[in-house]
């Protein structure tokens, strides 16, 4: 199993668009995907839009993403990935 | 009997129609018992009504995709997703087993469960989000019930009528039909108000008690710009509101001709579209605009989840100059932010952080292919740049040397290109202060009002705290406007003032007076606005607004004006005609 540590960088946190691509990306490989509040106060299934909402987390929320299974290096290098673009997003600007 | 709701506008306009009620969501749902026998086959109705929902979700988001953009139908993947949740699906089917009951109340149960743990969130935004697991609860229950979602047969004039339209229900909508959009909720930034602004029909919103009153088929007239929704109006009403209908943008062929519109003492006046999504394209050949004042690029990043290619901004560039036509199109450069392209820490301050023209300059091969894909375009029709947020005449500068280097690149590559000129925006404090030599150097102004309000009065235009310090008609604001339009006509380089202010008839004639000729504005605003400007004469227009730039305060200003245009044209402006200060709300 491996482990990463993340930070909720995106203004709107983990809402329905952010939390819909993290389960997309999640739910591409085979290893089971779990994320924790780093403070341990709850924890989500990656691959579950409904348990990824749950979570709550809002931009500033320490997570602790954990992946177990034969590709959980890439799974986890993988929705690092996403948090640290905070997710594509920008504040809109009109 | 006539009944008048108050509530919040969310657009502008009238709209005289009869009732159509949206249903979302609160159906009777009973429990029923199940033989040990029919379990199986409940379980399978329950399969079978996923699909279906899942099917009517992908046909919506293909379809709010293409007339919305992509921006707004991100939801329906997050709903799909829902749909496939087994959070959602094996609880229900659990639940079907144990309590040998109907998937309806199954899939209740478990979904009020779901909404009861969301409803403890305690980040406003997050915990709104509950509206998606009810909208996709609500689907399962309606596709349940046997009945697709019957297609909804619009009437030429339906006014929708909803508790809270949501989102699937509002992109089911048959857009050109629909008349006005009321909620009995929501708020300035809802799916509803943004639908309504896009597609520029009058929507209310908070309008509590309305849906439960209304009747499909009642008379009812909505008016955005007062805030109001009036039921069964009496005749006495229904004839003063058709008199301001009547005065309304009047979309008859004539009165979208393409010809020069001229005041009464024949000052003319150009009137340029702001677009930003696809499905605004429409409105720009429709209202007659000529050509496109502001292009916000920017919806390209949402569109393509990131920084679109040089090919997909060429396509979308061409396209845009073929809908401009002869009057050319103004391409403002990406007006992001940092967070766009780095995982950096938020800025403690967007507002005055990274982004503009500074975030083009620091990121400069985007800059660079976002000024080829402009250079190509501009050899299929007329296409010039407009710099965002301009704060120093170095970054002018920079930016043309940058796009002649581009050019030349084109020209040595063998690669057509067009001419393509080069606007500053004018939007923050310096560069209004700094109008002369900018204007020696650019090529042509934008005046972006909405901004220049902002950082000039120093109030943020999302902080509702200070939204009654947001005054477009502070002297400051407008001896700003005078300033930067007197430095451009001494230049001799034309001036486009495309902020929102200019969509209000009456902020467009003080427009007008402090010396602009060419404004740009949401393309179904156009109408309005020309007959406006058609019934004045510059002259007049130009006494007032000097007259309201020696003012003292905003307030000064709002009642001069509005004094003085009731004077000068009671026709155009009757007493209750102009808009009502900002604090009345």
């Amino acid at each position: 199993m491996v482990e990463r540590r993340v930070t909720v960088k995106n203004r709107l946190g983990l809402h329905a668009r952010a939390a819909a691509q993290l389960v997309r990306t999640a739910s591409e490989f085979q290893s089971i995907v779990r994320l924790e509040r780093a403070d341990g106060s709850a924890a989500a299934d990656a691959k579950s839009i409904l348990s990824v909402l749950m979570l709550a987390a809002c931009c500033g929320t320490e997570l602790r993403i954990m992946a177990d299974g034969v590709d959980e290096e890439r799974a986890i290098s993988a929705l690092e990935a996403l948090f640290q673009t905070g997710f594509g997003e920008s504040d809109p600007q009109v | 009997m006539e009944r008048r709701w108050r509530g919040l506008g969310v657009s502008t306009g009238i709209a005289i129609g009869r009732v159509l009620r949206i249903h979302s969501g609160a159906h009777y749902i009973y429990r029923a018992v199940l033989d040990e026998a029919d379990v199986e086959k409940e379980l399978r109705r329950f399969r079978a009504a996923v699909r279906l929902a899942r099917r009517q979700l992908l046909a919506i988001k293909g379809r709010a995709e293409r007339e919305l953009g992509p921006e707004h139908a991100y939801i329906f993947d997050a709903h799909l997703l829902m749909l496939e949740d087994s959070k959602l699906l094996e609880e229900v089917e659990a639940y079907i087993k144990r309590e040998r009951v109907n998937a309806e109340w199954a899939v209740k149960v478990v979904g009020d469960r779901l909404l009861a743990i969301y409803a403890e969130i305690k980040d406003e935004y997050l915990r709104e989000r509950g509206s998606d697991i009810e909208d996709v609860v609500r689907r399962l229950l309606v596709a349940l019930s046997g009945a697709g979602e019957r297609a909804r047969k619009l009437t030429e004039d339906a006014i929708i009528v909803a508790e809270d339209l949501l989102p699937s229900a509002a992109a089911e909508l048959d857009f050109a039909r629909v008349r006005a959009l009321v909620a009995d909720v929501g708020g300035w930034t809802s799916h509803t108000a943004i639908i309504a602004r896009g597609l520029g029909i009058p929507a209310v919103v908070g309008v509590r008690d309305l849906y439960r009153r209304a009747r499909t088929g009642d008379l009812i007239i909505v008016d955005a710009s007062r805030h109001e929704v009036i039921l069964h109006p009496t005749e006495t009403t229904l004839e003063r509101y058709q008199q301001l209908v009547a005065r309304q943008p009047d979309l008859s062929p004539l009165d979208v001709s393409n010809e020069p519109l001229l005041t009464l003492d024949g000052a003319e006046i150009t009137l340029r579209a702001n677009l930003e999504l696809p499905a605004e394209y429409e409105g720009v050949r429709r209202y007659g605009a000529q050509g496109i004042g502001l292009y916000r690029s920017e919806f390209l990043w949402s569109r393509h989840n990131g920084q679109p290619t040089e090919e997909e901004q060429y396509a979308v560039y061409v396209e845009i100059a073929e809908l401009a036509g002869p009057y050319g199109a103004m391409v403002r450069l990406f007006d992001v932010g940092g967070d766009k392209i780095k995982a950096r820490g938020a800025e403690r301050n967007p507002a005055l952080g990274l982004r503009g023209i500074r975030f083009c300059l620091r990121h400069e091969e985007i800059l660079r292919t976002q000024m080829r894909a402009v250079l190509r375009a501009a050899a299929r029709g007329h296409l010039n740049v407009v710099l965002p947020m301009v704060s120093d005449l170095v970054e002018i500068r920079r930016a043309r040397a940058i796009l002649e280097e581009e050019r030349q690149r084109l020209q040595r590559e063998g690669k057509a290109f067009g001419p393509v000129r080069l606007g500053a925006m004018i939007e923050v404090p310096s560069a209004v202060l700094m109008a002369e030599k900018l204007a020696s150097e650019a090529d042509f102004f934008s005046l972006g009002t909405n901004d220049l309000v902002q950082y000039l009065l120093a109030v943020d235009r999302s902080n509702d705290q200070v939204a009654e310090w947001f005054r477009s008609l502070h002297p400051a604001v407008l001896r700003s406007i005078h300033r930067t339009l007197e430095a451009a006509r001494a230049a001799s380089i034309p001036a486009v003032v495309c902020g929102e202010m200019a969509a209000t008839p009456a902020y467009a004639v003080v427009l007008v007076g402090l010396g602009a000729r060419d404004l740009s504005m949401t393309a179904s605003s156009i109408p309005r606005v020309r007959r406006t400007l058609r019934h004045i004469e510059v002259r007049r227009a130009r006494e007032i607004a000097l007259e309201s730039v020696g003012c003292a305060t905003a307030d000064e200003v709002e009642e001069l004006i509005r004094q003085r245009l009731a004077e000068a044209w009671p026709e155009l402006f009757p007493p209750n005609a102009l808009p009502a200060p900002k604090n009345a709300q």
